[in-house]
């Protein structure tokens, strides 16, 4: 089964970290530079994202995310370098069209900002498992039946993909023209749509009481499965991360008073 | 007019690295065949493959002089059916007669031509008394002849049934092989996945044992289910029959309860 989650067993010290430290490294990898509002805070976070996806081998997994997100990017570089208002010094002349210094600064500090949250939820997706994550939720008194709803949709949404092409495949063994023009294609819907919805109410059913016979809806202290360890260097960087975080605070909270 | 496939030198991959079909030469033709062998030997993709579901990487498949791969999907239906799995995969209408109907009107023939088929379709497969019925208010079994009947009604010249008798009771059983049996005596060309040797040695003429993405033993269920060492390499079982005959000491090798007991009678 095709998987949707974008996270990939390699083996890599940061699969091993707990999930926990992996969402504190992504608050703090945002808060950070935010609190300290320096574009050289946010070049050295992204610095460090980037290391850290590199020895996690899932680098090249950016790609895709910042491509995507670095044509919005390019919109707002091109806009603010020739239009924002207090535009005054003239940096590039390219024919009729002039960037100016100020935009240019402007939309850098956006692109900066853009690029490292990016990049710190990226650092937290491509190396954890979701159902790590929402386990450490569950752990901490959020509800097991919503993290349940959420773990499930990795399992369901891959199910029903598979679901829908052996049906189409079944429709197309009849004789069906499932590609084509609109027409074709509006009057292939329901032939495809049908078995899809029919076969996934049974599945829900059928999930509903599997999971009852086993006790989903008990009202005993559950335990886990799988026990969480949390390391002495999970501990520690925890501690740094907090660290840095509030030292963060009180320097921003010192520009204040200064 | 008379189904032939002729598959030469046929090789598929999804993935670069990982053949799953590597060359595979058969020609299928009168004879009802049984594809059988492990999960994972390639025998749904080599189906798919007849279907044009898929494409082959390389090799050919030709049916009755003429490359599939020239053809589209909805043109080979009209020729070659194929039973799925699971009926749910395939059935959306809201009475049997409208099910079994969709396929041939897809194929071209007129309504009147269609009703015809279809309920020819369901007399084959016992069901033409429910043709009203909603299919989803009938049971497992019953859609599965019901899905059965649908690519009946299209009246292709070859049929490949995948896994005909899961989730079937010994009625249905012995009702699906009454409908190979029946569709071979038309001169139809059956196909079949299966894991039922039992059902095999009962009602097909040529045994293909799949392995690893080739062929590894073909012929009659005799010759195929003799070769007790092959089949266990290829994790496969002989019919309970062959098994207990084998253990009682017999040398010959015999495929359905009837054999033996013949052979006894005429001893």
């Amino acid at each position: 089964m095709k998987s949707i989650s974008l996270y990939e067993e390699k083996n890599s010290t940061l699969n091993h970290l707990d999930s926990g430290c992996k969402m504190l490294y992504m608050v703090a990898a945002i808060l950070v530079p935010a609190l300290i509002g320096n574009k050289w805070a946010n070049v050295a976070v992204i610095i460090l994202s980037v290391f850290l996806l590199a020895i996690s081998k899932v680098l090249r997994k950016t790609v895709p995310v910042l491509s995507v997100s670095g044509i919005v990017i390019l919109t707002i570089v091109i806009i603010q370098g020739m239009f924002r208002a207090g535009n005054t010094t003239v940096v590039l002349q390219l024919g009729p069209a002039a960037f100016y210094k100020e935009g240019l600064l402007y939309s850098l500090g956006i692109a900066l900002n853009v690029f490292n949250i990016l990049l710190a939820i990226c650092v937290l997706i491509f190396t954890t498992k979701p159902s790590d994550m929402v386990e450490n939720f569950i752990e901490k008194g959020f509800s097991p039946r919503l993290g349940y709803v959420f773990i499930s949709i990795f399992q369901i949404i891959p199910q029903m993909m598979e679901t829908m092409n052996t049906i189409t495949d079944a429709q197309r063994s009849r004789g069906m023209e499932t590609e084509g023009s609109l027409l074709v294609r509006i009057k292939a819907f329901l032939p495809l749509i049908s078995p899809v919805v029919m076969s996934s109410l049974v599945d829900t059913k059928e999930r509903a009481i599997a999971l009852e016979v086993r006790g989903f809806n008990a009202k005993t202290k559950k335990t886990f499965l799988n026990e969480r360890k949390v390391t002495t260097t999970d501990k520690i960087i925890n501690l740094l991360l907090i660290a840095a975080v509030l030292a963060s605070v009180a320097w921003r909270v010192k520009l204040w008073l200064g | 007019m008379m189904g032939r496939l002729e598959i030469r030198d046929l090789h598929f991959s999804y993935t670069e690295n990982e053949e799953i079909l590597k060359g595979i030469d058969l020609v299928l033709d009168q004879q009802s065949t049984a594809i059988i062998g492990q999960n994972g030997a390639g025998k749904t993709t080599f189906v798919k493959l007849l279907k044009g579901l898929l494409q082959p990487t390389s090799g050919k498949i030709v049916y009755n002089g003429t490359d599939l791969s020239s053809m589209t999907v909805a043109q080979i239906a009209k020729h070659i059916g194929m039973v799925f799995q699971n009926p749910n995969d395939q059935i959306f209408k809201n009475s049997v007669i409208d099910e079994v109907m969709f396929g041939p009107m897809q194929v071209g023939m007129s309504k009147e031509e269609a009703k015809v088929h279809a309920m020819d379709a369901l007399e084959m497969v016992g069901m033409e008394k429910k043709c009203k019925v909603n299919p989803y208010d009938l049971g497992l079994s019953e859609r599965k002849l019901i899905s059965i009947a649908a690519i009946l009604a299209m009246d292709p010249e070859v049929i490949i049934f995948d896994e005909p008798t899961i989730a079937q009771d010994y009625a249905g059983k012995k009702c699906i092989g009454e409908i190979v049996e029946h569709l071979r005596n038309q001169g139809k060309l059956v196909l079949t996945i299966i894991h039922d040797m039992d059902f095999v040695a009962e009602h097909f003429d040529r045994a293909v044992v799949f392995a690893k993405g080739g062929v590894l033993l073909d012929g009659n269920p005799e010759k195929v289910f003799s070769r007790a060492e092959i089949l266990e390499k290829a994790f496969l079982e002989q019919p309970n029959v062959t098994r207990l005959c084998h253990a009682l000491g017999y040398e010959e090798t015999f495929l359905t309860t009837d054999d033996f007991v013949e052979y006894k009678k005429g001893q």
